[in-house]
């Protein structure tokens, strides 16, 4: 039997899973995905009989941050296995071939898999003056995009950057940067954004659309709507300091020590649809609220440039008090520095004598 | 006393209660097994607390140890089973009210049982062929 023609549960099972763990992982997945509990069947059957999924990745104007994320999803788990399992044919930062023999290998995967392969990108389109402020091998991202859209199943917009254009399409926008859906239309398009995005919701999507041949259900703004259904707010653990009106009001007072409500400190969350509060990062570790911090709303587009910046709260005001927060870090840091200073300078006391 | 205690949570507690004995019927009616998602409910900790605790221990408990730990209990309530499956990292992955005989993921699988017949042909033919020597 050659790859091609293993299927999943075939792989599983010379892994040593059984169909109670692959019917396990499915549980999981339909309770990630917010399906009914009962499809957990049907797409463990499904996923049985599943044969290995092409995918072409290209990456255009980006920072490589979205790619890093998705690699350091836990290790043994049967979601890695799949990852495993789906036939990555081209990523330009991870494949070995470089130059003529890795366009080569896109060309091929791309004439093997005609119709059948998913088209995930991360990173922007640059459009201004032709699109020549991003190539690869001498080929603009848009000529690129253009090309190896036409024969793909679907196209996963992944991060901010290629769902919208992201932090390249930031005032000014030099580059003229847009996301994918801005250049292709009439094909299947699923934005998985984040600057980076939730690496289980892009598992999520694959295990979907493996199980099932067809992306999962989107919202207006074609993201997952299992993920992407409800904002940060509503999920939100310190929602009910909100709804009691507990705001704390700087980063280091009473209030933020209480674990209250960070809205006034700008945080973005009531605006915010995705899937931090739930799925959390670092292996469910935790989520930025969870460490002190608002939410930046990187999950929409345009974050970058809204009005107020990150740190004015959505209801309008000033924010929280920098120039206070200013002079206290400047006290701070010239305590420190006197501190470090007699620190460095103090004679070390001789040891004490001890009686032999 | 957790934070969300004030919330209280009698109410929704019982709104599930009469959820699973909705499942319950059913099932009795048309073999139909039913399954609620309790992670996708907002529900707080102390509301699950109270909901385990209403639901309460009956005569089985199983771990499964496949991709991390599963705990399936039947409750106090014969058919009505409280499962809560883990991942390799013990993060639950799922928390489910099953409503069924027996949770479908307590049977074996037909591939996996083809494979306990090939592996005991193996045993049974290796140890005809001792006994012929």
């Amino acid at each position: 039997m050659t790859a091609k023609d293993e299927t999943l549960g075939d792989m599983l099972a010379r892994r040593g899973f059984s169909r109670r763990g692959l019917l396990k992982f499915a549980i999981a997945m339909t309770a990630s995905l917010a399906l009914p509990p009962g499809m957990a069947q049907a797409m463990a059957e499904n996923l049985a009989k599943a044969k290995r999924q092409s995918v072409i990745w290209l990456s255009f104007q980006e920072c490589t941050g979205c790619l890093e994320t998705l690699l350091r999803t836990s290790s043994p788990t049967i979601a890695g296995l799949i990852f495993d399992f789906i036939s990555l044919d081209y990523q330009e930062a991870l494949m070995a071939a470089s130059g003529s023999a890795a366009e080569l290998t896109l060309r091929q995967a791309v004439a093997a898999n005609k119709g059948k392969y998913l088209l995930a990108i991360d990173g922007s389109v640059p459009v201004k003056d032709g699109g020549v402020y991003s190539l690869t091998g001498g080929k603009a991202n848009v000529s690129m995009l253009e090309e190896f859209s036409g024969d793909a199943a679907a196209i996963l917009a992944i991060g901010s950057c290629a769902a919208y254009g992201g932090i390249p399409k930031a005032h000014p926008n030099p580059t003229g940067a847009v996301g994918v859906e801005d250049v292709i239309t009439g094909k299947p398009i699923v934005n998985i954004p984040g600057c980076p995005p939730i690496p289980e919701v892009l598992s999520g999507v694959l295990v979907y659309f493996v199980s099932f041949g067809r992306l999962p259900d989107l919202d207006d703004k074609k993201r997952p709507l299992a993920y992407f259904g409800t904002t940060i707010h509503d999920q939100c653990y310190r929602r009910p300091f909100y709804d009691q009106g507990k705001f704390a009001k700087s980063f280091d007072d009473e209030g933020a020590r209480q674990g209250w409500c960070l809205f006034e400190l700008g945080c973005k969350g009531p605006t915010t649809h995705n899937a931090c509060a739930s799925l959390k990062w670092n292996d469910g570790t935790s989520f930025p609220i969870e460490s002190g911090h608002g939410c930046l709303g990187c999950s929409e587009p345009d974050f970058w440039d809204q009005e107020g910046g990150f740190y004015t709260s959505l209801a309008g005001g000033t924010g929280p008090g920098w120039r206070d927060a200013g002079i206290a870090a400047a006290v701070g840091i010239a305590g420190g520095a006197a501190a470090a200073f007699a620190a460095r300078h103090k004679i070390p006391k001789p040891a004490k004598e001890t009686p032999e | 006393m957790t934070d969300f205690d004030f919330l209280g949570h009698d109410g929704l507690v019982d709104a599930l209660l009469m959820e699973v004995a909705d499942l319950l019927q059913t099932f009795l009616f048309h073999r139909c097994p039913g399954t609620i998602d309790l992670l996708g409910l907002p529900l707080s900790p102390a509301c699950l607390a109270a909901l385990e605790q209403r639901l309460g221990d009956g005569e089985i408990a199983v771990v499964l140890r496949v991709s991390g730990e599963s705990q399936i209990r039947e409750t106090s309530f014969p058919g009505v089973w409280w499962t809560r499956h883990a991942d390799e990292t013990g993060r639950i992955v799922a928390l489910l009210i099953e409503v069924a005989d027996a949770p479908e993921i307590l049977r074996a699988g037909k591939a996996d049982m083809e494979n306990s017949l090939r592996r005991l042909g193996e045993v049974t033919n290796f140890a005809q062929a001792r006994s012929a020597r």
